[in-house]
């Protein structure tokens, strides 16, 4: 939380500006023609960019975890990111390339593979993941269009540095493949 | 009603209880600042109006008989004697306590009406201080307008006496809102729901004016009254929730106050509250290690893994080779043998001629082969110490090593045929 100095934005820096409303509307995109300030990181998928706050170093919030610091608090993580890997499974088809900007997947895909990936009611699984698939989209990792049911990854995974993504990339081979049925019907 | 210093509990009073006290007689000097005629003519503890409550209560359960001077001794036996004589005579001085019959040596009393009402007056204005009293004013001069044997000189007065009371209300509001913020949060219970109050006061003032144009002066006087008072109590209110605003000190209003702003607040009113801060988005962080570890551990759909079959033929048990002593043996009998050289003993300090790391192993191995239970070996030592300069071991002990099983000859031989 910070203090904004709302007053004279004549006087701001715009570079300031966009990574303060880079911050607080969480990854907002603009048109690729519109300047992108410094101090970002840009996440294009060609037609649109994402301005993502940037960290010194390369580091992520990953090294939080070295210092003993508590990241931010997210309840029932680990259902989020299986239903993130089901995403992905989905979406990020060619492993060898990086998983931004990936292709749209039918949403049904993805509920099939997190309904292969656990175990019990599967229609509450489908609800469970339907949920966190909104919660992922509003925290940009995924971009989810509810209206045509597809999802795509977010600008977020285009933060993962490149050296980190091998563990993914082999799970995400064993996982089972989306039903061919599902894509087809669509 | 409360009264602060109960004279039969023994407890020592503290200030609370005497600002407490204090803050009663506050209100019965007021109240009857306009008929003392000094300043010390008012009761200076409150427990002496309890007295005289007592004292007309008692009266009224006693009917038209009245009270003895001993009945009412006895009602008050709570209160000390000289407290008692004192409050008899201020009441009888006034009037509140007669005589039945206005004789000498008169012994039964009988109780004045008035007293009563005036006592139940001072204790309800006491409960809810002069703001209900002002309702109840309204409320009996809108029923004395609508009287039709009112006359213009009784509404006129009425209405003075309204506009007056309204002047010396808002006066005192404005002296709080001059002064510190936590008197004004103590009297600030006089100022809510002063709108009722203004629009009563309208109403009255409009049906007066209805009534009897001709009295448009002193409704004038009335009307100003009331526009200064809902001046002064918007003032203070102002002053009251600004301090509150920018302190963040929540305490300064009332919980209901709060409770009410926040049911009644638009959205608008209620975010101002946070304007100027900005929070970030949340941006919880998957990393790719942690989304592997997750889907790893997450619940399976397929039951984890049987163990390996167990092999069908019978498990022949633990291995008869417990390996290692029988060579470890072997190399000391070996050691040993060498060091003999086929005599039957041989002095310690003839085996250690060679440098100290050598005579070392040596030496360990002997002892090794003197304490092996299986061994025919000896390692005896006597009890000299002969030093040596300049030899090897330059301090030595005289021992012999010797074999145990002189009388077999043939006892390496024998131990060869062991193997």
């Amino acid at each position: 939380m910070s203090k904004a100095s709302a007053e004279s934005k004549a006087d701001v820096d715009p570079g300031v500006l966009a990574r303060a409303r880079a911050r607080v509307l969480g990854g907002a995109s603009q048109a690729v023609t519109e300047p992108t300030p410094p101090g970002v990181v840009a996440a294009s998928d060609g037609e649109r960019v994402w301005l993502l706050s940037a960290w010194p170093d390369g580091a992520t919030p990953a090294l939080l975890e070295e210092y003993d610091t508590a990241p931010m608090p997210l309840d029932r993580s680990g259902q989020a990111r299986r239903v993130l890997a089901a995403a992905l499974r989905c979406c990020w088809t060619r492993l060898d390339d990086a998983p931004w900007p990936g292709e749209a997947a039918p949403v049904q895909a993805v509920l099939e593979v997190y309904g292969g990936m656990s175990r019990g009611d599967a229609e509450l699984a489908r609800r469970w993941a339907t949920g966190e698939l909104r919660r992922l989209s509003d925290t940009g990792w995924l971009l989810l269009d509810e209206a045509a049911g597809v999802v795509r990854p977010g600008p977020r995974v285009a933060l993962w540095p490149d050296d980190s993504l091998g563990p993914l990339r082999d799970l995400l081979r064993r996982l089972p493949e989306p039903p061919q049925g599902v894509i087809a019907g669509e | 009603m409360s009264h602060p210093s109960d004279p039969t509990s023994d407890t020592t009073p503290t200030l609370d209880d005497a600002l407490v006290g204090e803050a009663v007689l506050g209100v019965y000097r007021q109240m009857f600042a306009a008929l003392a005629r000094d300043g010390g003519a008012v009761v200076d503890d409150p427990e002496l109006v309890d007295v005289a409550e007592t004292l007309l209560a008692a009266f009224a359960d006693a009917g038209e008989e009245g009270l003895s001077r001993e009945q009412m001794r006895y009602v008050c036996r709570r209160y000390p004697t000289e407290v008692f004589e004192n409050r008899l005579r201020v009441l009888r001085g006034l009037g509140a306590v007669r005589e039945v019959f206005p004789k000498p040596n008169q012994l039964r009393y009988r109780a004045s009406f008035t007293s009563v009402v005036g006592l139940m007056f001072v204790r309800r204005m006491m409960l809810d201080g002069g703001q209900s009293e002002m309702h109840r004013l309204l409320a009996l001069e809108q029923l004395n307008v609508a009287d039709p044997r009112m006359t213009p000189a009784q509404a006129r007065d009425g209405a003075a006496g309204l506009a007056r009371a309204f002047r010396l209300w808002s006066v005192e509001l404005l002296t709080l809102t001059n002064g510190t913020i936590e008197e004004l949060r103590e009297q600030a219970p006089k100022l809510w729901g002063t709108e009722e109050i203004l629009q009563r006061a309208e109403r009255l003032h409009g049906a007066i004016l209805r009534r009897w144009p001709q009295l448009d002066r002193a409704c004038t006087d009335l009307r100003t009254a009331i526009y200064a008072y809902g001046d002064a109590s918007r003032r203070a209110a102002a002053r009251l929730s600004d301090s509150a605003g920018t302190t963040r000190n929540l305490t300064l209003l009332p919980p209901e106050t709060w409770r009410t702003f926040a049911r009644t607040a638009s959205r608008d009113d209620l975010a101002a509250v946070l304007e100027g801060f900005v929070f970030d988005a949340p941006a919880p962080w998957h990393e790719p290690s942690a989304v592997v570890q997750a889907v790893e551990d997450g619940p399976r759909a397929t039951p984890p893994r049987p163990a390996p079959p167990r092999p069908s033929v019978p498990d022949p048990g633990l291995s008869d080779d417990t390996g290692g002593d029988a060579t470890a043996t072997e190399r000391l009998r070996a050691v040993a043998e060498q060091a003999l050289r086929g005599r039957d003993r041989i002095a310690v300090e003839d085996l250690l001629t060679q440098d100290w790391p050598t005579a070392r192993r040596v030496l360990a191995d002997l002892s090794s082969a003197h304490l092996h239970p299986e061994l025919p070996y000896r390692l005896t030592w006597s009890d000299g110490l002969a030093v040596r300069p300049d030899g090897s071991p330059t301090w030595l002990s005289p021992g012999t090593f010797e074999r145990t099983d002189v009388k077999h000859v043939a006892a390496p031989r024998k131990a060869g045929a062991d193997e």
